[in-house]
């Protein structure tokens, strides 16, 4: 019996096209169904012999094969994703968001079970948001440092990646970036005063992207912070393979410990260095596969 | 003394680099009151990254951005008052918003040389209010003369009014400065400005080859105050302008600053060391100094293989956090 989570994708730039092979290499997932915008498209022609529904015609394009498809990923936009959230919540279907809009639920997997907040809904129609990619990277290691520690009274991220892994949206959007990674860190830290920082490097080869995390948690001890960070980045390491450790836990002043750890992408589409693209759809995968384990619609 | 340049004075913000970003109140106010009383157009004030820029990444401000600039702000009624904004540091609504209902004139928004982009929503924000606002490139010798003039362009078209070049990493000849200037004078119809950094002992030189080649903004620094080994000390620009003959009292009120400067912080007043100099010719960050000394301690490894490896990594501002995992790997050789 085909036990395969059938889903279909919205939009086919870079990360609709990472999804996609993504979603194509794996034995979890049937990826039934992919919808542009645009004819021409080079996201739809690479994918035209691949799935059997190749649209042009956005959301409109799945209307004839709704009944084979569980749940959507959208990579479209912000503004494009409200629409495609109402339209498929009324058609019962559970959609991962990958644009920055922020309207569903911030989600990040290895949170889930310490975390019901950021871990998965027990509804059919549910939709999920990525966060970002400084989210997503800092999550692990914050919410070590909170289960190492009695209290944390502050957290910093910040985060540099490659110039050309960011797109025309995140620079447009640099604020909602900003904004999103510290309302993720506030839940997670439990604490009002974050801050997060985003640079941009345009150094040729490309570096990796690198995520670092200071946190004030007084009294913390290193050794032990150390043993539950690791922990939480092997758990991470599960759906995001090339995450890394790369500077382990060290003190910075008293009470005040830094971590960086640093992702490579597993280069299905997206180039190798652009970790922070790949953690994002790495995550998405990951909440549609344990969303569906969890609901047992397969 | 050709009146149309505009001094645009960094002591209180590049400035604070130096201090480590402990700048006080108190210090702001009274070198914004001596400030008055000279030619200088605007006075920048702030974090060493400017808005938003207090953080264990870069250092921590002993004053909140709030502060410093309400102290400035009290004491300034002539001149503009002035701050850098590093979008991906600084936000509108927790930054910006709160800097325009202060007071502050000027608004520099500032990305690295390549990634004016970024800039496009805080210049358009402040385009609609009235205030100023220049548009900033950053680390500019990592990019082409071509390069630059087409990211300027990006930048006006968001709305800023000015252009001004950084060399951060006090890399430039005066003849590179000149080149810049004027490709950047032909190619826009704006005020340009150039900020410079003393690695090589030649900030005044290259503020000289920038007013002649028609730069009508310098950035200026009471005794060069400003992160590694500074800025165009003011009263060292003055002189060389002539302003002693030619605006005496002017040039007093300049050294009057200097003075202030140097019996405040004896101990920070930048210098050009071997250090400087090397990080200058290897065209990295002039900011990553004192952090590039420590982790030379720490790992025992030579500040000089430090720089060569964050030159080899092509780091840009901001990337504090990578010069530990520097360290750490030549350590590990």
């Amino acid at each position: 019996m085909d036990k395969k989570i059938k889903v279909a994708i919205l939009g086919t730039g870079n990360i609709g096209s990472d999804l996609a092979e993504r979603l194509l290499a794996s034995d979890d997932f049937e990826l039934v169904a992919v919808a542009g915008r645009r004819p021409e498209s080079s996201g739809l022609a690479r994918l035209r012999s691949r799935v059997s529904l190749v649209s042009s015609s956005g959301i409109d394009g799945f209307r004839d094969c709704w009944d084979s498809i569980q749940g959507v990923f959208d990579a479209t936009s912000a503004k494009d994703h409200l629409m495609h959230s109402l339209e498929l919540r009324k058609l019962g279907k559970w959609v991962i968001d990958l644009t920055p809009s922020k309207i569903g639920k911030a989600t990040v997997p290895v949170l889930a079970d310490q975390y019901p907040d950021f871990g998965y809904l027990t509804t059919d129609v549910a939709n999920y948001s990525m966060v970002t990619c400084g989210g997503q990277s800092s999550a692990p290691v914050i919410a070590a440092i909170a289960e190492a520690s009695s209290e944390i009274q502050e957290i910093e991220i910040s985060s540099s990646i490659s110039s050309d892994s960011a797109g025309p949206a995140t620079r447009r959007n640099i604020d909602n970036y900003v904004d999103s990674t510290e309302s993720l860190a506030r839940g997670v830290a439990r604490t009002n005063k974050v801050k997060s920082i985003l640079v941009l490097n345009p150094a040729e080869p490309p570096p990796l992207m690198r995520t670092t995390v200071v946190a004030r948690a007084p009294g913390i001890l290193l050794e032990h912070a150390k043993e539950i960070v690791h922990r939480y980045v092997s758990k991470t390491q599960d759906y995001v393979p090339g995450y890394e450790l790369v500077v382990e836990p060290h003190f910075i002043e008293q009470g005040v410990l830094s971590a960086t750890v640093s992702v490579e992408g597993e280069g299905y589409f997206l180039p190798r260095h652009a970790g922070n693209l790949d953690i994002i759809n790495a995550a998405a995968v990951e909440v549609a596969r344990r969303h569906v384990a969890l609901n047992g619609r397969v | 003394m050709e009146r149309s340049i505009r001094f645009y004075d960094v002591s209180l913000r590049d400035g604070n680099h130096a201090l480590k970003h402990q700048l006080s109140a108190e210090f702001v106010a009274a070198y914004a009151a001596l400030s008055g009383k000279t030619s200088t157009w605007a006075l920048e004030v702030g974090h060493g990254n400017g808005l938003g820029g207090s953080s264990h990444l870069v250092g921590k401000s002993a004053e909140t951005d709030q502060n410093l600039l309400e102290s400035a702000r009290a004491f300034l009624p002539n001149s503009q008052l002035a701050v850098h904004v590093i979008p991906g540091f600084a936000t509108i609504d927790r930054d910006i918003q709160p800097a325009v209902d202060v007071g502050v004139d000027v608004f520099r928004i500032a990305s690295h040389a390549s990634e004016a982009t970024v800039c496009q929503t805080h210049i358009e924000y402040l385009s609609n209010l009235p205030v100023e606002v220049h548009g900033v490139l950053m680390m500019s010798h990592t990019v082409t003369i071509a390069q630059l003039v087409e990211q300027a362009k990006i930048l006006l078209e968001f709305g800023a009014t000015a252009i001004v070049f950084m060399d951060s990493a006090g890399h430039y000849r005066p003849s590179d400065v000149g080149e810049r200037v004027r490709a950047l004078r032909s190619e826009t119809a704006v005020d340009v400005g150039f900020h410079a950094h003393n690695n090589l002992g030649l900030a005044v030189q290259n503020a000289i080859a920038a007013i002649e080649s028609g730069a009508s903004i310098v950035d200026v620094s009471s005794r060069g105050l400003g992160a590694g080994a500074g800025n165009v000390p003011f009263e060292l620009l003055a002189l060389a302008l002539g302003m002693d003959e030619t605006a005496p009292e002017e040039f007093s009120g300049v050294l009057a600053l200097a003075d202030l400067v140097s019996s405040n912080f004896p101990q920070f007043l930048p210098q050009i060391s071997p250090s400087s100099i090397r990080s200058g010719l290897l065209g990295v960050f002039s900011g990553y100094a004192p952090q590039v000394e420590k982790l030379s301690e720490e790992f025992g490894v030579s500040a000089a293989k430090i720089w060569a490896s964050v030159a080899a990594r092509k780091l840009v501002a901001g990337q504090e956090s990578m010069l530990r995992e520097i360290a750490q790997d030549l350590q590990n050789l």
